[in-house]
């Protein structure tokens, strides 16, 4: 089932400049969240913390609570492993490994012990139906991911993230570097996953965060300004700032 | 445009001139080698390990064997330290403490071969004759020296690759519930493949065309291979002979063939690290 | 915000699951870099005993200032010979040579003759110019053995530098009118030089080091006074002949001295060529 997520009061510094201030939310399940904001606003950092990738950076500080399900993200003993395994990720630019399709969703499973060819296969071809590739690369599976279009690389990447059953998925820009019928693809997808997966998706495009979200929260300067369903922050934004943002006379 | 011309002109000038000095080279060691094939064949040379150039015997193959032990020696020793050093440097210092542990690396690639041999001549020689009871010298004791000598070239060619792996492949794997270790396992090392390749080709060139510090260890006999015993390599008989064979005498031209087969080696390394470098871009 | 906000927030630590792998790379890297040491730090504690003032400068025999003459000259000139006709050829390898098959055979070729060992380049220059020439085993056959060795690596450097300034730089010049000459003068050559520096330093340092083709070109004594036609022992060939003929205390303390000045001069052009490169880089 796909869980919840509740953040309370996070605070996060890179060395003693401060990313995220305070911020509190509650996403239901299955529900999506569009992040919106000007560049550095912290969205990409919220976003890194829910799956503790920001554990990257040197010289992370944090204060406050994070819960994905029953996991207690900012905990000192999670299991970041298995966190990560439940709360999947894609990425701004598609990171195809330079492997063959096949070895490239097959990755996470293997990675995660599984050994047997049989379900290996069953796996792979579930997870690129998931992912609308199966029809475009079935017959390929030995090639070079590196082969396939921007477009497809994405999709791939999606497949490869669900190819380990998350239940949550982030999505860090996932169109920026596509062309406009690659990222109608990913859209669409993203309205059938609805539901079955609890998703965050840092989206710079209004209209792209206006057609697939539930839910939209605006950042700036490192604080959440204001969340509330997408209809209502895009025909009765409650904050003048993000009434600004979204008409453009933002400074 | 005038200018144009006549720099163009110079320029052309230097770069024939390079081209025509080290044809040359190449001629003069092809037709010592082209003098000793015509007297001796070039099978039978290459299958006799019996070198006594005042009996007009010229078999080299103890010293192709000699060049070939030690240098996969030396990769087989140098290996481990090579993934340790490279992955250190590349994946596990960051800051400050990776840039010196670079800068460090990069002073030992420029430590003279002599001073390895010293190194092994003081301190590896007498270890292997006290653990084995042996003189010390030979090729074990010459493949450790070039194993130290090749490392700091090999885990620089290394760490450069591994730091180059981008990091959205590496947050790609580990987005997936992969560990540092998996991730490095999985696609750091396979996505650095033809860099690794690359500077290990580069460390096989060295140590096979290494000769001063292998010369100070090896022992200086013709003999096919026994690692604990004094033996040589392409290298190491042509430093001690060169001096004994005067050339345009047959005994030189046994060199000449010599020098061509290490000629042709290198060719052959620099060939293939071409086509690696073709792999990385396709 | 109140200064040191920061300092109420926790570290967050990575749990550092799975690092199993790295940790025992990390200290196998460690011991890599003791046995690497081990090269160096016994040769210095050897050559206490024989770094004095005597051994340094004097005049005495068996004093060390003679090689360090003949080394420091013989590398300097053969690098001030090479190094220009390498950057011409090089020059004209990227900036005026149209790519194609030939391109790509010279780099072959040039590869190749760079990684020849020194050695069979000491055979050759001992075959033409000592035997066919009558040059005198001296300074100036090893200067001719180490401007030959150092000319294929440098024009490899020079191409190098070259090719890793942007294409699109060399676009920008051209369609302001600028011929190829200026652009590869005004705009090109500043840009590349700071990395042909730092990599010439490195070329620079292996010639100090360089043995085996200098045995029997320079030779391996060296005379009252510094001369052209001179024997010119240099400290590598120094140090391999105290080490692999000298059998005393004294000899082996002023091999590993020998070492230890070689590394100096060695380490001082690296540090030397390094500082003007990143200086060149600061006023660009």
């Amino acid at each position: 089932m796909a869980p919840d997520i509740e953040v309370d009061s996070l605070d996060v510094w890179y060395g003693q400049a401060r990313a995220l201030k305070e911020v509190t939310l509650h996403l239901g399940p299955g529900r999506v969240l569009a992040l919106i904001g000007p560049s550095g606003c912290g969205k990409s950092t919220f976003l890194r913390v829910l799956n503790r990738m920001i554990d990257r950076s040197p010289q992370v500080r944090v204060k406050g609570a994070v819960r994905v399900g029953a996991f207690e993200v900012l905990a000192g003993d999670v299991d970041v492993t298995a966190l990560r395994r439940t709360v999947g990720m894609v990425f701004q630019q598609p990171n195809p490994f330079p492997m063959t399709i096949f070895d490239n969703v097959a990755y996470g499973p293997r990675i995660a012990g599984l050994r047997q060819m049989a379900k290996l296969r069953q796996t792979v071809e579930d997870s690129l139906k998931k992912a609308a590739l199966w029809d475009e690369v079935r017959g390929k599976l030995r090639r070079s991911a590196m082969s396939l279009s921007g477009g497809q690389q994405q999709r791939l990447c999606i497949a490869r993230a669900l190819a380990v059953n998350p239940q949550v998925l982030l999505l860090d820009e996932p169109t920026a570097s596509l062309d406009p019928v690659s990222t109608a693809k990913i859209e669409e997808l993203i309205v059938q996953f609805k539901t079955h997966y609890t998703m965050v998706i840092v989206t710079h495009n209004l209209q792209q965060a206006a057609r697939v979200s539930d839910a939209v929260a605006f950042f700036e300067h490192g604080r959440l300004v204001e969340m509330g369903p997408t209809h209502d922050i895009f025909t009765a934004p409650r904050e003048r700032r993000t009434e600004e943002f979204l008409t453009g006379r933002f400074d | 445009m005038r200018a144009d011309r006549i720099a163009s002109l110079v320029m052309k000038g230097a770069l024939a001139l390079f081209i025509a000095v080290w044809v040359m080279v190449a001629v003069i060691v092809g037709a010592g080698a082209w003098r000793f094939v015509s007297a001796n064949g070039l099978v039978g040379p290459l299958l006799s390990s019996r070198w006594s150039p005042l009996a007009a015997h010229y078999g080299i193959l103890a010293f192709v064997v000699g060049s070939m032990a030690v240098t996969g020696l030396a990769l087989v020793l140098a290996a481990p330290g090579v993934l340790a050093l490279s992955v250190t440097g590349a994946r596990i210092l960051r800051g400050a403490p990776q840039r010196a542990f670079i800068q460090i690396l990069t002073l030992f690639v420029a430590v003279p071969s002599v001073v390895y041999g010293w190194w092994g001549l003081s301190v590896a020689v007498p270890l292997i004759r006290r653990l084995t009871g042996t003189a010390g010298f030979g090729p074990l004791s010459a493949g450790i020296v070039l194993a130290v000598m090749i490392v700091p070239t090999f885990s620089i060619m290394a760490l450069q690759t591994l730091r180059q792996v981008p990091s959205s492949l590496v947050e790609g794997s580990l987005g997936l519930g992969a560990t540092e270790d998996q991730t490095l396992w999985h696609v750091i090392l396979p996505a650095s493949r033809a860099g690794l390749s690359q500077g290990f080709l580069v460390a096989v060139g060295r140590a096979l065309g290494e000769t001063i510090a292998v010369q100070m260890v090896i022992g200086g006999q013709s003999r096919v291979l026994s690692l604990l015993k004094p033996g040589a390599t392409l290298t190491t008989q042509l430093l001690t002979d060169l001096a004994l064979m005067p050339a345009r005498t047959p005994g030189h031209d046994a060199l000449d063939f010599m020098a061509l087969w290490l000629m042709i080696l290198m060719a052959v390394l620099v060939w293939l690290q071409s086509r690696v470098k073709g792999m990385s871009r396709g | 915000m109140a200064d040191g906000q920061w300092r109420g927030a926790r570290p967050l630590k990575s749990p550092g699951q799975g690092r199993a792998a790295h940790k025992i790379l990390a200290g196998m890297a460690v011991l890599a870099v003791l046995l690497l040491l081990s090269v160096v730090v016994p040769l210095a504690a050897q050559a206490v005993p024989a770094l004095n003032a005597a051994f340094l400068f004097g005049r005495a025999p068996g004093a060390i200032a003679p090689e360090a003459v003949n080394t420091v000259t013989m590398v300097a000139i053969s690098a001030a010979v090479s190094f220009p006709l390498a950057l011409l050829a090089g020059l004209y390898r990227v900036e005026f040579a149209r790519p194609s098959r030939w391109t790509q055979a010279f780099d072959q070729f040039t590869g190749t003759m760079l990684s020849v060992p020194s050695i069979v380049v000491g055979l050759v220059v001992v075959d033409v110019a000592v035997v066919r020439w009558h040059w005198p085993v001296s300074t100036l056959t090893g200067m001719l053995a180490l401007a030959l060795m150092n000319w294929p690596l440098t024009v490899a450097l020079v191409v190098e530098a070259l090719q890793s300034v942007p294409g699109l730089y060399r676009d920008g010049s051209w369609a302001l009118g600028a011929s190829r000459w200026q652009t590869v003068t005004r705009l090109i050559l500043p840009l590349a030089l700071p990395q042909m520096i730092e990599q010439g330093g490195m070329a620079v340092a292996r010639l100090m080091g360089e043995t085996a083709v200098l045995i029997y070109t320079a030779g391996v004594n060296v005379g009252p006074g510094w001369a052209l036609g001179g024997p010119g022992e240099s400290l590598a060939v120094h140090l391999w002949l105290l080490r692999t003929e000298g059998v005393t205390d004294l000899a082996s303390a002023q091999a590993a001295a020998t070492g230890v000045v070689l590394l100096g001069l060695v380490f001082l052009v690296l540090w030397g060529s390094r500082r003007l490169a990143e200086w060149l880089q600061d006023t660009a």
